[in-house]
């Protein structure tokens, strides 16, 4: 029997059943769903770098005969050594608007062993002394190619003819980005093919017999930086730019950094909202003991055991768990796949989809009972206390007190009696005030902080390429000895108005025991088509004295204005040298983590004549710079001297593009937001019309309008979240800085600032919820029925 | 003769409880006039708190007319019902309803700022004989005292009729007396038109007119020629 009463009781107050649901599906959805992309990341990233043997060592330098790589396989703690030739080209496609890019890695077919191995996925074994190549899927697919296809590149000056054999995936390029100022991989324009060692040298002849590239192995207990400090007398003479461990490499950085996001998200989102739901369910059944008062006694006079009746107030709670867990667990299971898909549309890593688990079904449904359990029994334990007589009567009345705000005497005589009731109210129940005034403020604080993602995606991509890079076009040189013809070139054509020379040079930049491989950026004085900004957005002239640094790498070398850092470079003259630089400046920078310096300055610091990778151009033709850069490719298309013609706008479209795919996820976190606000205002607003239901009948008799009667609950809502949303400003900002610092890394740094519109977009959403919320519950007030509710004694 | 202030033609009222129908009222007509203090007498289920919350424009009927002077109650909306409520009637209930966390001033002035043409409040709370309890809150005053508490507050409204509702049905007898008298002179004293509806036949006594209600009809409507004043009225 008291199953159907509950059944009953449950569907005539099934808005407030609801909305508990809903919060404890998406938090169980978001538990199992995370945990599994999580797990089927993990377990494809672990096998796939075990089975391509997947290096734990990087190495990069000028240039080094081949046969040398065998000796180094003999530094202590070094397992297994592999030798390759990178190099970077252009992809001639005449029909493409948009420059694509080659990166073209050799293998060494003789060796069995290969470290970073590539997993082919279709196609043939490569062939020596043969100009083919394995290319990755994402830039087979990317790009329709098709297998035995040619594709014609720019290599040493002349277009050469590659053919697909084969298409492949490695575990060096599960997130493949060609510079350090791309956050995504665009596997349309940028891709990697492998080639075997001997065709590379029929394509470069300068790397005949030599390799460029390092990648290695550790024995079991070898430690990376001693390992490293063995190899590194070993390489200076042969131009070593870096030594990096797997902890540094981009895709395996960016790889594990989103498993653990994805690992934190799927425990601490499903427990903040499992306890929001907590605590309503708790509200509601407190409430519920309290109305049915009467009930208990009748049913305690019956004979029915305290047990028995504390069980039956349990079971409302359990089924909602029970109900919510097992929906939001199968729910779950159901977008694991597609968010799974979603994951390797980023991640190039083999598909791994782990289908149905029980195990997280199970464990999200132990994990919702068990919440709802422990608020459960809160909530009905009263019912335990009642002896039968004592529930049979009517509770004690009401205690009316004035409260703390009333004794702030303008506050006080500025408010109606409507006002003072609500104050009063504010303290009638203060468990419940301060659940809604956390629960509110979170709302709020969750909305701010998604919301700033618009801003972070603004201060991450449009600043870089709207504020800082204002060039039309970047020309990138192949080699140094190409700055004087090109620049002449380029002066040359009448479609360029604007030509400046920019330098990026590989340096190891120490302080003390701190040591940092960045890209040292060399820019001209009068530079205005690369602006360095500080804080404020004022343009910092770079000086020929001293480094400019990003905040991120001060941070980490530990140094300020004035400090002296050690720099060493494969650029300097003398390469087993080192200068002293100081530090002149530090500036704000959100895409990678440069240093930069004046130009003729960085020359005359590497003991080097005229420096420049790249020019940065300006187009004339205002009305139609794209026909204006397409033309400066198409005159480059060839070129020996010139790698790439890479247009502003195109970075600017393509990240525009991508970032409408997270768009979609941030309206979902902003909807989420909303939910929890809405939740708790709907829930709670339901419980005070049932407990005050009365007193709200005699104003509608007195002669107020529904309205009027809601404004008494609205205002104590409205004043109670006009501060919840105050306290949410700080506690946004802690969490925006906790975020920043957890999240940033060196390829982008998320700033730790909120802006006053993600500040103000939250307050407004927040409050829409809450309006929206009260109207269901004004519905309810309208519904009231006066004569029912004024008739009998409470 | 004094002006009508409410007159109900054929007024019928049924309730649907599931599958049953249920017919509080089955036609009732009557006149209420202006300063008049009538009781409404009858059995438990005669309809006398239907009427009563017809009258006051908390329930409609389901067929029949009820006037309001000119104003045809029978046929206005829930907005006009509101506003007859607040500035033509005020209720008084067995059980108070006062909120319970606003003081005896605060409750009076809760009615008095939804207004047109309010009383003054301390004036009122002395005439109900709470001037000294005036920041009192309802859970530190009597039974007695809070239902004067409920008459002050809808006096203070100034409505043309005062609804009671069983109002001594809470009381011992000498608080049960000092309200009626209350209401007697709140009808005396400002011409205003006083129904109570009881089951306690002794308070008939003070009427002017005796409405005796019987299985949701009237069953006949008798004139006091010499009401008792509340003071000798006894149960």
């Amino acid at each position: 029997m008291l199953w159907k009463k509950m059944i009953r009781d449950i569907l005539s107050n099934k808005g407030s059943y609801v909305a508990c649901l809903v919060i404890v599906i998406i938090g169980l959805i978001v538990f199992t769903a995370f945990s599994i992309v999580s797990d089927s990341l993990n377990l494809s990233k672990d096998t796939f770098y075990r089975e391509q043997n997947f290096a734990q060592g990087f190495v990069e330098l000028v240039s080094m005969p081949e046969h040398n790589v065998e000796r180094l396989s003999r530094v202590e703690g070094i397992k297994e050594i592999s030798g390759r030739v990178v190099r970077e080209v252009r992809v001639n496609a005449p029909e493409r608007e948009e420059s694509i890019y080659l990166r073209l890695v050799s293998l060494d077919l003789s060796d069995s062993s290969r470290v970073n191995d590539v997993r082919l996925l279709e196609g043939e074994e490569l062939k020596d002394r043969e100009l083919n190549a394995w290319v990755d899927n994402q830039f087979f697919h990317a790009n329709e190619l098709e297998m035995g296809q040619e594709i014609e590149v720019v290599a040493g000056g002349r277009a050469r003819e590659i053919t697909i054999t084969g298409m492949g995936m490695s575990p060096e390029f599960t997130y493949p980005l060609r510079t350090q100022t791309e956050l995504f991989p665009n596997p349309e324009q940028f891709g990697i093919a492998f080639l075997p060692l001997d065709t590379m040298a029929a394509l470069f002849p300068d790397v005949q017999g030599r390799v460029n590239d390092l990648v290695f192995t550790l024995e079991p207990d070898a430690d990376f930086d001693r390992v490293k400090d063995r190899l590194e007398p070993e390489l200076e003479q042969y131009g070593l730019k870096t030594i990096y461990s797997r902890d540094d490499q981009v895709s395996h950085l960016m790889l594990t950094e989103e498993i653990t996001m994805l690992e934190t998200l799927s425990t601490s989102f499903p427990l903040l909202f499992l306890s929001i739901a907590g605590v309503i369910l708790y509200i509601m059944l407190k409430r519920m003991v309290e109305q049915q008062r009467g009930q208990i006694g009748i049913l305690k006079a019956l004979g029915y055991s305290d047990k028995e009746i504390v069980f039956h107030y349990l079971s409302y709670a359990l089924t909602v768990g029970a109900v919510g867990g097992l929906l939001g667990g199968f729910l779950g299971i159901l977008s694991a796949t597609p968010l799974t898909e979603l994951m390797l549309e980023f991640f190039n890593v083999p598909e791994v989809y782990e289908g149905f688990s029980l195990y997280y079904l199970m464990s999200g449904l132990l994990l919702s009972l068990t919440v709802f359990l422990i608020s459960g029994y809160h909530g009905c334990k009263q019912a335990l206390r009642l002896k039968p007589a004592e529930a049979m009567r009517p509770p004690a009345p009401v205690l009316g007190t004035k409260n703390i705000l009333e004794k702030i005497g303008f506050f006080s005589e500025m408010l109606t009696i409507q006002g003072k009731m609500a104050v009063r109210n504010l303290t009638r129940n203060k468990g419940r005030s301060a659940f809604m005034f956390l629960g509110i403020m979170l709302s709020c604080a969750v909305v701010a902080l998604t919301w700033s993602f618009n801003d972070l995606v603004d201060k991450m991509i449009f600043y870089q390429y709207e504020e800082v890079e204002v060039y039309d076009a970047r020309v990138t040189l192949s080699g140094p000895d190409a700055r004087d013809p090109v620049e002449r070139e380029l002066e040359g054509h009448t479609e360029v108005a604007r030509v400046e020379p920019i330098a990026e040079v590989p340096v190891t930049l120490s302080h003390h025991w701190q040591e940092e491989d960045v890209s040292l950026i060399g820019i001209t004085r009068e530079s205005s088509l690369y602006n360095i900004l500080d804080s404020e957005g004022r343009r910092v002239i770079p000086s020929d004295k001293g480094l400019i640094l990003s905040e991120r790498l001060a941070d980490k070398l530990n140094v300020s204005v004035g400090s002296t850092l050690e720099l060493e470079s494969p650029f300097l003259r003398d390469e087993d040298s080192s200068q002293r630089v100081s530090v002149y400046e530090i500036i704000p920078q959100y895409l990678g983590m440069n240093a930069y310096m004046e130009l003729s300055g960085l020359e005359e610091l590497l003991g080097q004549g005229k420096l420049a990778t790249s020019f940065l151009v300006n187009v004339n033709n205002n009305e139609n710079k794209e026909g204006g850069i397409s033309l400066l490719r198409d005159r480059y298309r060839e070129s020996e001297l010139v790698a790439g013609v890479d247009g502003r706008e195109e970075r600017i479209g393509q990240a525009a593009e991508l970032m409408e795919t997270f768009g979609v996820a941030l309206y979902i976190y902003v909807l989420v937001g909303v939910i929890i606000g809405f939740s708790i205002i709907y829930s709670s607003s339901f419980i005070i019309v049932s407990e005050r239901s009365r007193e709200l009948a005699s104003m509608r008799v007195l002669g107020m309008t529904s309205r009027e009667v809601f404004s008494v609950i609205t205002f104590e809502q409205w004043f109670l979240s006009f501060f919840a949303m105050l306290a949410a400003l700080p506690l946004a900002q802690l969490m925006q800085q906790g975020l920043a610092s957890e999240l940033s890394t060196d390829m982008y740094i998320l700033p730790g600032e909120l802006s006053s519109e993600s500040l103000f977009a939250a307050a407004v959403i927040t409050s829409l919820s809450i309006w929206i919320a009260q109207r269901f519950a004004l519905k309810k007030v309208r519904d009231l029925s006066l004569v029912e509710v004024l008739k009998f004694e409470e | 003769m004094s002006t009508e202030l409410i007159a109900a033609k054929n007024l019928k009222k049924r309730y649907q409880m599931g599958e049953v129908t249920v017919y509080a009222l089955k036609g009732v007509d009557f006149t209420l006039y202006d300063g008049e203090l009538v009781v409404m007498l009858g059995p438990s289920g005669s309809g006398k708190s239907t009427l009563l919350n017809i009258i006051g424009g908390m329930d409609q009927a389901t067929e029949g007319e009820l006037y309001f002077g000119d104003k045809g109650l029978h046929e206005v909306g829930d907005r006009e019902l509101t506003l007859y409520r607040r500035n033509e009637v005020g209720f008084i209930f067995q059980f108070y309803n006062l909120m319970p966390n606003l003081t005896a001033f605060e409750n009076i002035n809760l009615s008095v700022q939804i207004a047109q043409d309010p009383l003054e409040i301390d004036g009122l709370l002395e005439q109900v004989g709470l001037g000294d309890r005036r920041d009192h809150f309802p859970s530190q005053l009597s039974g007695g005292e809070q239902q004067r508490v409920a008459i002050a507050r809808a006096l203070a409204k100034n409505p043309r009729m005062l609804l009671c509702d069983e109002p001594t049905g809470a009381l011992d007898l000498p608080t049960g007396i000092q309200v009626l008298k209350l209401l007697r002179d709140f009808c005396e004293n400002y011409h205003k038109t006083v129904v109570i509806i009881t089951h306690n036949t002794a308070i008939a006594e003070m009427a002017d007119r005796v409405v005796y209600l019987k299985d949701g009809m009237v069953d006949r409507i008798e004139k006091n020629a010499h009401p008792l004043p509340p003071e000798k009225v006894t149960w």
